[in-house]
């Protein structure tokens, strides 16, 4: 049980799109933005962002919950578009009927930009002058908080083996299904981090241990695995885990 | 059944889709929302410049490069930097959003180090900037985590099967960046000139540095 989203280790994508020169190497730069309408995108997403009606993690859930065509069909930014569509209308800070005025300006060519003058920045606005600021502290997701880690590096764990979040069906998590049910060796603790299960539905940030696990290759694909001696690190929280053998 | 398991969280389900009375094409698509926004005060132009004339001029691969140029010259800080990348990224004044938390994973000749986001497309923005279309495709989602090294062969980086590779999935809030070796004959080189070596595949594991002719 999981959403489109969730891809590690599914079958059918084929090469990698990378760009390449006229000798056929990979080049290591493209443009930041392809299309001035990607950076736009990008841009508008983080200054709604930082209205602070939404955390990352709900964010990130909006994304996942696109409808599963749309989500296919949409590309990268288009899916960010959709998803800040849906959290503006939610969380009332547009309306619905704003919207299609809006969007049925724009496709007759008639949107017009009120002049600065005209327009009352809110409160909450993102001002130019705090960019550099904001980004520069960013948003921590450490949370100094006493809680002792039930596990330690190098003990044996399974992963849960299916619906990580208890709280809610389909709800947001960050255990990957093809991680599901498998065996793995605590690598590192790193401290309490805010739970994206909970933190992604206003349920509040309830900060839990969050540990690197290493897996085998081949504990997690089988006779598929490339290279029995290749491993995968994931950072999970401490409710995806099991002590293994339990 | 435990009732709470009813709550399915799709409130999208109940009503239309916002985004379904969006234009089909794109462009119009953000201009009707960013002028919305705009007119209503919510966003301001000014920032929306701002934010992107730094990741488009002031923050990409190039802090990255000087980061492993200085692990390369200088072993304390490459010691401070695997034990405490965050800390050590900050002696470069890198720091902050999508880079709260970094791991600096080290490539040796044993051990090759790659970094992926299976669910969405986590990457360290104060080293490298806004990720590549491809780091944020489907196609290196879904595959590098199950065959990373026919993943990296379409990048031209074929790997002896020796060399053990490390894939990292970026599932929560840790931010990772490789640190390739220095390039053989490279003795001679000093930092900046080093840091030219340095793509910005290489600090993802998808490359490596340039060699010196």
């Amino acid at each position: 049980m999981s959403r489109l989203h969730d891809m590690g280790g599914r079958f059918g994508d084929g090469l990698i799109p990378v760009p390449r020169d006229g000798k056929n190497e990979v080049t290591n730069f493209e443009p930041t933005f392809k299309y001035e309408w990607h950076a736009k995108a990008w841009a508008i997403t983080l200054a709604s962002g930082a209205l602070g009606e939404w955390n990352l993690d709900i964010s990130r859930h909006y994304r996942e919950c696109l409808p599963p065509k749309d989500y296919v069909n949409f590309s990268y930014y288009e899916k960010w578009l959709a998803a800040l569509t849906n959290l503006l209308i939610d969380k009332e800070l547009i309306s619905l009927s704003e919207l299609k005025e809006y969007v049925s300006a724009a496709e007759n060519g008639i949107l017009k930009k009120f002049s600065d003058n005209d327009i009352k920045l809110d409160q909450r606005t993102w001002l130019a002058k705090d960019v550099q600021k904001t980004l520069g502290w960013g948003g921590p997701s450490v949370r100094d908080i006493d809680i002792s880690p039930v596990f330690n590096t190098g003990d044996k764990v399974i992963t849960q083996n299916y619906s990580p979040n208890k709280d809610i069906s389909g709800g947001h998590t960050r255990l990957p299904k093809y991680a599901m049910g498998r065996v793995g060796v605590i690598y590192s603790y790193n401290n309490n981090h805010v739970f994206p299960d909970k933190n992604a539905h206003d349920l509040g940030e309830n900060p839990l241990p969050l540990y690197t696990v290493e897996f085998k290759s081949s504990e997690i694909w089988g006779e598929l695995a490339e290279n029995e001696n290749d491993s995968i690190f994931l950072d999970l929280w401490e409710p995806y885990l099991k002590p293994f053998p339990n | 059944m435990n009732e709470k398991k009813n709550i399915v969280d799709d409130h999208h389900y109940s009503h239309d889709h916002a985004h379904s009375h969006l234009p089909s094409d794109p462009e119009l698509r953000v201009k009707a929302l960013e002028t919305l926004l705009l007119n209503k005060g919510l966003i301001d132009s000014k920032t929306l410049d701002e934010l992107i004339d730094t990741y488009e001029n002031r923050i990409g691969p190039k802090n990255g490069a000087n980061v492993v140029a200085k692990a390369w010259v200088d072993p304390e800080y490459k010691k401070r930097l695997l034990i405490d990348a965050t800390s050590a990224i900050r002696e470069l004044s890198y720091q902050g959003r999508q880079g709260e938390n970094m791991v600096v994973v080290e490539n040796t000749p044993e051990i090759h180090n790659v970094i992926v986001c299976t669910l969405c497309s986590c990457y360290p923005w104060p080293v490298l900037g806004i990720p590549p279309t491809w780091y944020k495709s489907d196609e290196y989602r879904s595959r590098t985590v199950r065959e990373p090294r026919k993943v990296l062969l379409e990048f031209g980086l074929p790997l002896d099967p020796k060399i053990q590779i490390k894939v990292w999935d970026s599932t929560a809030e840790i931010r990772y960046l490789v640190l390739p070796m220095r390039p053989i004959g490279t003795e001679h080189m000093g930092e900046s000139e080093l840091a030219e070596l340095v793509t910005r595949n290489s600090m993802i594991g998808t490359g490596l540095p340039k060699e010196i002719k």
